[in-house]
């Protein structure tokens, strides 16, 4: 089941500190975290491909902070558009620029400006010129209505107080047939109003 | 989440693998308490 968000909730404190949590993880992603990051973490745990990775700039996967893995869910086609919804440093973003190939585009979009400076500068260190980092939440994505044909996103909606808000933002951007493919936390029973409220348990 | 993806018009939203993705952090017990698990979710 995805997580309600309680009445009387504060939905401003809980962005500002997903934008101080993630600035961070950015910035020192060595850091003391209570999740996983970087690359090996991935493959090893998530199945990405360690050649892949290690074929993106340090800087990007080294702030990797996923929850699961979007590409093994379908490929991406060739020439497809896709939008990642938090992009992060761009370790999705950028593994998706390169299957959609130069016919097709990647749009990445986060709210944390330090993520955003690194996702474009791992995309100009790759020399891929399909991909646009974008500000935006998951709420209002900066994107035309029915323009894209794959949403891609790694552990962002469950962060999303609004999210039935979110999944309507994502229907309205994809084109008909288009498709979600995201990884995100599901947990296994209603949770208590006081974990509910515990920001600590949504920035986690 | 199916739920979420289903009433936003999507169908055949689908969770396809499960990831113990707190394994090993300090959120692991709280995870296991919870029953919290990364999942991958495809909808069409």
């Amino acid at each position: 089941m995805p997580v309600r968000c309680p009445i009387g909730f504060d939905v401003a404190s809980l962005r500002a500190e997903i934008q101080a949590m993630y600035g961070r993880v950015a910035d020192a992603p060595g850091g003391d975290f209570h999740f996983h990051r970087g690359p090996e973490y991935a493959a090893t745990r998530l199945g990405y491909d360690a050649a892949e990775l290690a074929a993106l700039p340090a800087a990007v996967t080294a702030s990797f902070a996923g929850i699961g893995n979007p590409h093994a869910i379908r490929p991406i086609p060739a020439g497809a558009v896709v939008v990642d919804i938090g992009c992060g440093a761009g370790t999705d973003l950028l593994l998706a620029a390169r299957r959609a190939g130069p016919a097709g585009r990647a749009i990445g979009v986060d709210m944390t400006a330090s993520m955003r400076e690194r996702a474009r500068a791992g995309a100009e260190a790759c020399g891929l010129t399909n991909v646009e980092v974008l500000e935006g939440d998951a709420t209002q994505l900066p994107v035309a209505d029915r323009s894209v044909d794959v949403v891609i996103s790694n552990g962002v909606i469950n962060l999303v107080p609004e999210k039935a808000r979110a999944a309507a933002e994502i229907a309205r951007v994809l084109k008909p047939g288009g498709r979600v493919q995201i990884a995100d936390i599901v947990i296994g029973e209603i949770l208590p109003d006081a974990a509910l409220l515990d920001i600590d348990l949504w920035t986690g | 989440m199916i739920d979420l993806f289903n009433a936003a018009g999507f169908r055949d939203a689908a969770i396809t693998r499960h990831f113990d993705c707190f394994a090993g952090t300090s959120k692991e017990r709280t995870a296991r308490r919870y029953g919290v698990l990364g999942v991958n979710l495809l909808a069409v």
